[in-house]
């Protein structure tokens, strides 16, 4: 599989160090933020192919980055990541454009799988 | 009797009639009753036992103008209160105090000006629920008409007293419910925040642990090791996502169903465990059930809850009874689950359906919580009857709601 850019945004470290352990693991760039001011300059600065979304951030909520790479990286794959596993959540993140979600905890294989999906589409 | 005498008599009947529709607490009946018949008989005062049903004693439960050492005294059994079963419907009357065995203390009677008792049963049928007592400080005669009038009252106040005291049960029950929704409602609120912040160390114990798993030797003991780990943190998530499903108390999406479809199609989904272990489940369904508005998944999800708790309480070839009964007095309709199992331990009665309140060893004890959420949420009620080594019946009961043109529900 062709390697890609990945964005990791999650402000529990622990999880974008296992995140990128596994994604390089298979050959991808990974870049962390933990943050979401960060994760958005980082975004709109950089170029990544597909970015790896937390729901809940401490300063920007996971919907208003959502909000602004549809207006400005329209794009950009984006997989989001809830932790409350609520479907209701994860159906409000696909309709403002987010192309999948992984819900909190989930294997290294339901990430490689999720992250192999999205690639399809790019 | 003379009419002055029959007003004052109907004017204290009335009274204890008043009393009751303003009081439902049972001490305010009980001291209307000993005060009022006090005064319309001219006495000194009277005490008033009442059944304990739980110990099976008279206590003490009201007095009027008696010294305080009247109302300290001590619990006693039917035998010593009435001995013959015979006097149940009638007023027994005291001239001789000093030799009537029915007089504990005369002395103490005598000291205090009393020359004369009453002793009037209040009785239901053929149970003793009570007796007052009442002291009068001089002899006089009463005729059958008045002692007629004095028992009817006294009958009117044991009916009284009973339904004060099922509603102060039923206050006391009530009570119980409202604070488990309390805490039942505080502990959703906190689920959701336990819920995120668990579900992030556990993201990184699970991204970790599956990767390093596909590292190590195969079926080496690390990977046994690394394998377990994988399993139990996907264990949390399903207690996490449990738990949540009972804190979100969704409202309910209510359409017009026949019960016993859900019953049906609930049924389905556990028929294969009911197969495995040898447990028949007959179904006795009403025929003429009526629909009613009613959220079928969440339905679903309770009676599934049900039926696998019967399950889990029945050994092999265990029986299950699933009935289902409209009842249009009532107007409503009602789901029974019984089983031929273990039964519930007295112990447990109190908590079952209290969140991780469980007796399986994978339970995580949300099951009953969630269906009495549900239940609630549908404005119904959930009962349960159970005998250890006899079987559980759950019934829930349900109102029979239409929808009305304007979207609203009505009965």
């Amino acid at each position: 599989m062709k390697p890609r850019r990945i964005l990791v945004i999650d402000d529990e470290r622990v999880i974008c160090d296992a995140c990128r352990l596994v994604l390089s693991e298979k050959g991808h760039t990974v870049a962390l933020k933990t943050t979401g001011r960060e994760g958005l300059r980082a975004i709109q600065q950089g170029d990544f192919d597909i970015v790896l979304l937390d729901m809940k951030l401490p300063d920007i909520d996971g919907m208003e980055i959502l909000k602004a790479v549809r207006e400005e990286k329209p794009g950009l794959c984006v997989l989001v990541m809830t932790g409350y596993s609520i479907m209701s959540n994860a159906v409000q993140a696909m309709k403002l454009g987010a192309a999948d979600y992984l819900s909190k905890p989930f294997t290294d294989d339901e990430l490689i799988t999720a992250v192999e999906k999205a690639c399809i589409s790019l | 009797m003379s009419s002055t005498k029959f007003e004052s008599y109907f004017q204290v009947f009335r009274d204890i009639l008043r009393a009751m529709h303003f009081s439902t607490s049972v001490k305010e009946v009980l001291d209307v009753v000993v005060t009022k018949s006090s005064e319309v008989l001219n006495a000194k005062g009277a005490l008033l036992r009442i059944l304990n049903r739980e110990t099976n004693q008279f206590e003490v439960g009201a007095g009027f103008g008696m010294g305080k050492r009247y109302l300290h005294k001590g619990p006693v059994t039917t035998e010593k209160l009435l001995p013959d079963p015979r006097e149940l419907h009638k007023v027994i009357i005291i001239t001789d105090i000093w030799n009537a065995p029915r007089v504990e203390y005369p002395q103490q009677a005598w000291d205090e000006g009393i020359r004369m008792m009453l002793d009037v049963p209040m009785a239901i049928e053929d149970k003793l629920i009570g007796l007052i007592r009442i002291y009068l400080e001089k002899h006089r005669e009463f005729t059958d008409d008045e002692l007629e009038f004095i028992l009817t009252v006294a009958e009117q106040c044991t009916c009284i007293i009973e339904r004060v005291q099922l509603i102060e049960n039923q206050q006391t029950h009530f009570d119980h419910l409202a604070t488990q929704m309390d805490k039942m409602s505080s502990l959703g609120r906190m689920a959701a925040g336990i819920a995120h912040e668990i579900n992030n160390p556990l993201t990184g114990i699970l991204l970790f642990s599956s990767n390093m798993s596909k590292k190590v030797e195969a079926g080496g003991p690390l990977e046994e090791g690394l394998q377990i780990i994988i399993k139990e943190t996907q264990r949390c998530k399903t207690i996490i996502q449990g738990l949540l499903d009972f804190a979100r108390d969704r409202e309910p999406q209510k359409k017009p169903t026949d019960i016993n479809t859900i019953i049906e199609s609930a049924q389905g989904v556990v028929v294969n465990e009911f197969r495995l272990r040898r447990v028949t489940i007959e179904n006795q369904l009403a025929a003429d059930m009526v629909d009613t508005l009613l959220d079928n998944n969440q339905i679903q999800q309770v009676l599934i809850n049900l039926l696998l708790n019967a399950l889990q309480a029945v050994e092999e070839n265990g029986r299950v009874t699933v009935r289902s009964a409209v009842d249009s007095e009532q107007n409503s309709i009602s789901v029974e689950i019984a089983d031929n199992g273990c039964g519930i331990v007295t112990d447990d009665f109190k908590t079952i359906f209290e969140p991780f309140f469980s007796t399986k060893a994978k339970g995580t004890g949300l099951g009953l919580a969630i269906s009495y959420g549900i239940v609630k949420n549908h404005q119904g009620n959930i009962q349960v009857f159970s005998e250890p080594g006899q079987g559980t019946h759950f019934t829930i009961h349900l109102p029979i709601l239409v929808e009305k043109s304007n979207g609203r529900e009505t009965t």
